[in-house]
């Protein structure tokens, strides 16, 4: 009888639906918005269906649709990805009644590729903007030569931390990871944690891997070369794995959880790794305002400066009716500055993907970071500092999933996080296969 | 004389078939051909050419390929195994309870026996996501009463820890059905005739020796329902460590069996994994259930 298994209440966590609701525990499993009717168009203009979870993206769609009312574009709010959305665009696919664009992060465009999905944007006139985007992650939706989705938002890593709780123990930020480790060792003898590990979030150590240099997987013609266990990966695991054995982080906080923004207010924590859309949500811990600011990230002897943890594209659909519409809508969205401006404003997107706009309300200093101006003294840098050749796999969920799940056993002692790093090393060259791909280890 | 009855006969077999048909077509159309499906899709395999089968995709019959992956996914067995010690300890807590309860409820001496059987039936009508979710501001450091009460007392408790989450889970499972299964053992106690209390008395048993002799031979049937209906149930968690996921990072996505078939259908669009692993997931209820009885069923004889 406890089979009632709400399977439509699939609730996961994701930092989008934390920065709507707040501390909304269950928040993603209140609305699931429908609708994909494709309007009839009585005077001859076009109306274009765009599925994202941002919110209040038909603001956003306004701008457009009073410069163009030949092309209406109608935005429909579904769950986030993760959290059915992209079951619900799968289906849609399948059955060729989608939308004509949808949102999809970077990390899972390929898997949008596996059920042929998405639309080459070069054949509809992307040519004339790719050089503005930010190229390394214009390289994660490029294969083929073909540039299968447009660059929407996306997170440069950083390092956030409270100004008043390093001062009492007359610290500075760290430069290096060993510099790091040695303030979290600092910080755990007054009864503190410096930051926490997150064993149950796949993404949050691919950027701790990515910014060592690590490339967990190439393409060599046809063939997925897969290299989750390369030096800098291992080297990146092993760092944690002592953090963790010497308890120097936190592994039962998830970044924003109810128990995270607790901890926070209270200053149990002294910092957080993480990405430039963090900036919303850790101003959630209202009772600290002012006391925050932040520093580029700690660094390893190789590797670059910063790393990319999250993003999202404007992605046209296979089965969109008006491609060259919907890619023309598209290129707008994401690289003109009064789109990127709105898309701040209302809907609270992350980085922006073209360097020249970063976006007029991100140029202001900002009060609850203590008056820094942090987008352009630590984000602008970041964002130049990344891994130029990283690529994410058809499989990246599914590889997260199994690297959360071997993270979350090392946590709880049985295991190590290099352990959990070389399983999901043969696990993943297994799950490309089993998709029918080819695939070898590196 | 033959021919004349079965002509008299088949209007009548005709009669049933018509009156079984809005039957027969809904068992058919929403019972057995879902599950006939899953089962043909737990034997395909889908192959495709080029980095993302841009060069063509064909599906073909995989044998027991598909069971093979999934029996190979450490996750996904280990999952049974953890549901299999969650039922071990939480079944027998909560059909003990439950017992107990409805004995007690029962007993000559209850005082507003209606009102009680209602509040302790009551968790059951919050639906299990909601639940989970009430639970789970009891549970996180920083804003549970109880974490800050047993830290006043000395006691350091975690409950979404890697050792306890499973037992926090129980907890909330035992909270919603102990007064569910309550219900079912109630019933069945009422249904005792009042001469065989009569004569219990008159035999000069006491309230323990009727509940020992008595009540729990005769709710048997009661008992066996229950623990059936939970071992099943046990093996079908999904919503609580669903919503705990999102406050623990020691639930992770193959934490139960359904949660695992879960994933691998909507998180890695694989239908066909899926499809096996709701396969072994059926049959391992079937043949725990069948076990139970089968055991229960030599214990009586």
């Amino acid at each position: 009888m406890r089979s009632r298994a709400a399977k439509e209440h699939g609730v996961q966590w994701s930092r989008r639906t934390a920065l709507q609701a707040g501390l909304g525990l269950g928040a993603g499993a209140l609305v699931g918005a429908c609708g994909s009717g494709r309007a009839a168009d009585p005077d001859g203009s076009v109306h274009l269906t765009y599925w994202s979870w941002l919110k209040d993206l038909q603001l956003v769609c306004d701008v457009w649709n009073a410069q163009r009312p030949d092309v209406q574009v109608e935005a429909v709010w579904i769950q986030p990805g993760p959290d059915g959305g992209y079951q619900k665009m799968f289906s849609a696919l399948a059955t060729g009644g989608g939308p004509d664009l949808a949102q999809v992060e970077l990390r899972q465009t390929p898997a949008f590729l596996l059920v042929d999905g998405l639309v080459d944007t070069r054949r509809y006139g992307a040519d004339a903007v790719l050089d503005r985007y930010e190229q390394a992650i214009l390289g994660q939706v490029t294969f083929n030569d073909a540039v299968y989705a447009l660059p929407q938002d996306w997170g440069p890593t950083a390092w956030f931390y409270r100004t008043d709780l390093l001062e009492e123990i007359g610290a500075e930020p760290p430069q290096t990871w060993p510099e790091w480790a040695e303030l979290a060792r600092e910080f755990r003898a007054t009864d503190r944690y410096l930051d926490i590990f997150n064993p149950s979030d796949g993404s949050y150590f691919a950027a701790l891997a990515m910014q060592a240099g690590a490339t967990w997987f190439a393409i060599d013609d046809d063939t997925w070369v897969v290299s989750i266990d390369d030096d800098a990966t291992l080297e990146t695991a092993d760092f944690f794995d002592r953090a963790v054995r010497e308890d120097l982080v936190s592994t039962s906080l998830a970044p924003f959880s109810p128990g995270w923004f607790a901890a926070a207010n209270e200053g149990r924590l002294g910092a957080c790794m993480s990405a430039s859309w963090a900036d919303a949500l850790i101003e959630g811990a209202a009772g600290t305002a002012g006391l925050w600011q932040v520093a580029p990230m700690p660094r390893w002897d190789g590797g670059y400066g910063s790393a990319q943890l999250g993003g999202s594209t404007t992605a046209v659909f296979s089965t969109s009716p008006h491609p060259a519409e919907a890619t023309e809508f598209a290129i707008w969205m994401t690289t003109a500055p009064e789109a990127i401006d709105a898309q701040i404003e209302h809907s609270g997107i992350g980085w922006s993907p073209v360097p020249d706009h970063i976006g007029t309300p991100r140029e202001q200093p900002s009060e609850f970071f203590g008056g820094q101006r942090y987008n352009e003294e630590v984000f602008v840098p970041a964002a130049e500092q990344q891994h130029p050749d990283w690529t994410w796999a058809p499989t990246t969920q599914q590889v997260f999933n199994e690297l959360s799940d071997g993270f979350v056993r090392a946590v709880s002692g049985g295991s190590s996080l290099v352990e959990a790093c070389r399983r999901t090393q043969t696990a993943a060259v297994e799950m490309l296969t089993d998709k029918g791909l080819n695939a070898r280890a590196a | 004389m033959a021919t004349t009855e079965g002509d008299a006969a088949a209007p009548q077999r005709r009669a049933a078939w018509i009156l079984l048909a809005p039957f027969l077509v809904l068992f058919l159309g929403t019972f057995v051909a879902p599950i006939g499906y899953a089962i043909y899709q737990s034997f395909i395999r889908v192959e495709r050419a080029g980095l993302f089968g841009e060069e063509g995709t064909t599906s073909s019959f995989a044998g027991l390929r598909n069971y093979a992956e999934a029996f190979a996914n450490n996750e996904f067995v280990g999952s049974i195994g953890q549901m299999f010690l969650f039922g071990v300890v939480q079944v027998p807590v909560m059909i003990a309870a439950a017992t107990v309860l409805a004995l007690l409820l029962e007993s000559a001496s209850a005082r507003w026996p209606a009102a009680f059987r209602a509040a302790y039936f009551m968790p059951y009508g919050v639906p299990g996501v909601i639940a989970s979710v009430l639970w789970s501001f009891l549970y996180v450091p920083g804003l549970s009463p109880i974490i800050d009460v047993a830290a006043l007392v000395g006691i350091d408790i975690d409950f979404l820890g890697p050792s306890m989450v499973l037992w926090s889970i129980a907890n909330i499972v035992t909270w919603t059905y102990t007064g569910y299964n309550m219900l079912i053992i109630v019933a069945q106690l009422k249904a005792i005739p009042a001469e065989i209390y009569e004569a219990a008395r008159v035999d000069g048993a006491g309230p323990l020796r009727v509940a020992g002799s008595v009540q729990l031979p005769l709710i048997r049937p009661a008992l066996l329902l229950t623990i059936v209906f939970s071992i099943i149930g046990t093996l079908q968690i999904f919503a609580e460590p669903q919503i705990l996921q999102q406050v623990s990072t020691a639930v992770g996505n193959e934490y139960t069996p359904n949660m695992a078939a879960f994933d691998a259908a909507f998180n890695y669009n694989d239908y066909n994994l899926a499809a096996a692993e709701a396969v072994i997931i059926a049959l391992t209820a079937f043949a725990l259930s069948f076990v139970f009885l089968r055991l229960t069923n030599r214990g009586q004889r």
